[in-house]
């Protein structure tokens, strides 16, 4: 999932001065798993928006939508017919969302009320915590599904690095070493052998570097 | 000056483990105020969000109250102690746009408190206003949480 947080109010309502119609478009993904960008989200933050212009005494219209994914146009068409009744569009999905709504409508302006953050998984209720760099050649499969990469502050991939106590992270104290965590997995599956072998570095031009990375699957493409 | 007579419209969210009795007896004072107070029972304070909260202000509520079980004596255990952190998170909220946090007060209920709902929120009335209307209010024509 993709994690977010919502920008500051201050922030929001600065780039929404100009405006008086807005159309305020949450994401039933992943921000609404994050609770950043869902439909209570969408409430909350739309409330708070109206409320200000009471206070300020100034006259806005903003209407609350929330759609299933903000990053497939299939869903984005939803907002076909609504959105240009509306000046502007605050978008609660995530970065690629806000893009993906932006491209569907070129003469809208759209603007962001979340952070992007990070790839994460909801770790209990309430935390969520990065787990992927997505970086493009993933090695789950050698360190026991406990990516280096993004959860060992220092990315080793031949760890560990000598510095966790009591299978806590150095850099970190509230972190647990993630090299801690791949030799106790590989030992739980039987993996050690895995441990024996040195790992060349990364390929990062897989990441970065070349602009945006692109995924093509033609048995997915349609011939139009 | 109490809330009565600074004119406040209260919004009263309450679980209703507090009042077995809730539905009769809030009635007199819904009576008695009409729409200038509303009671909002919920299973457990617990079920309350942020939402709701903010809503209810901008409806037009000059004060929001969640009035909740003792901490420890939760029946769904800790109902009350996360109803505590939502209403904090709507305080924060509504400051972020210069409304003052104490619009919406949590109380747990204690042990001099009355048992009836009414007589718990009569008690909160007659307390000392510590704000007054609403700039949301007062600079919008809204009906106070119509049904
Ligand atoms: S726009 Fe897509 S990727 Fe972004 S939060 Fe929504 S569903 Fe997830
Ligand atoms: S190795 Fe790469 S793709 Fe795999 S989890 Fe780590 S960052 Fe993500």
């Amino acid at each position: 999932m993709i994690t977010a947080e919502r920008k500051p109010m201050a922030e929001i309502k600065a780039m929404l001065a100009p405006y008086r119609k807005i159309l305020v478009v949450g994401c039933g993904t992943c921000v609404a798993e994050c609770a950043s960008g869902g439909e209570k989200e969408v409430g909350l933050l739309a409330s708070a928006l109206r409320m200000d212009a009471q206070i300020e005494g100034r006259t806005i219209e903003v209407r609350e939508m929330t759609i299933d994914r903000q990053c497939v146009y299939e869903f984005i068409d939803k907002l076909t017919g609504v959105a240009d009744r509306y000046e502007v569009i605050l978008s609660l999905g995530c970065g690629a969302g806000v893009q993906a709504v932006a491209e569907a409508f070129p003469k809208m302006l759209v603007i962001p009320a979340l952070n992007t953050t990070f790839i994460g998984e909801t770790k209990e209720p309430g935390l969520w915590v990065e787990n992927c760099r997505a970086c493009g050649d993933c090695k789950l499969g050698y360190f026991a599904a406990v990516c280096p990469v993004t959860r060992c502050a220092k990315g080793l991939y031949n760890g560990p690095c000598g510095g966790s106590k009591n299978g806590v992270c150095e850099v970190d104290p509230d972190t647990p070493c993630a090299w801690q965590l791949i030799v106790e997995r590989l030992e739980n599956t039987g993996r050690n052998d895995l441990l024996e072998a040195i790992y060349p570095p990364a390929d990062w031009s897989r990441q970065q570097g070349k602009g945006p990375r692109k995924i093509a699957r033609e048995d997915q493409r349609s011939e139009s | 000056m109490d809330q009565r007579t600074a004119g406040l419209n209260i919004a009263i969210f309450f679980c209703q483990q507090l009042d077995v009795n809730q539905d009769k007896n809030r009635r007199s004072l819904e009576k008695e105020l009409g729409p200038r107070i509303r009671f909002f029972p919920l299973p457990c304070s617990g079920r309350i969000d942020p939402l709701h909260l903010l809503r209810a202000l901008e409806s037009g509520a000059d004060m929001v109250y969640l009035i909740a079980c003792p901490e420890g004596a939760c029946r769904y255990r800790e109902g009350n102690l996360r109803a505590k952190k939502r209403v904090r998170y709507a305080q924060q909220l509504i400051e972020e746009i210069g409304l003052e946090g104490v619009r919406i007060e949590m109380i747990n209920r204690t042990a001099e408190m009355p048992d009836d709902i009414d007589a718990i929120a009569r008690e909160l009335l007659a307390r000392d206003a510590k704000v007054s209307i609403s700039p949301v209010r007062s600079n919008a024509i809204l009906s106070f949480m119509q049904k």
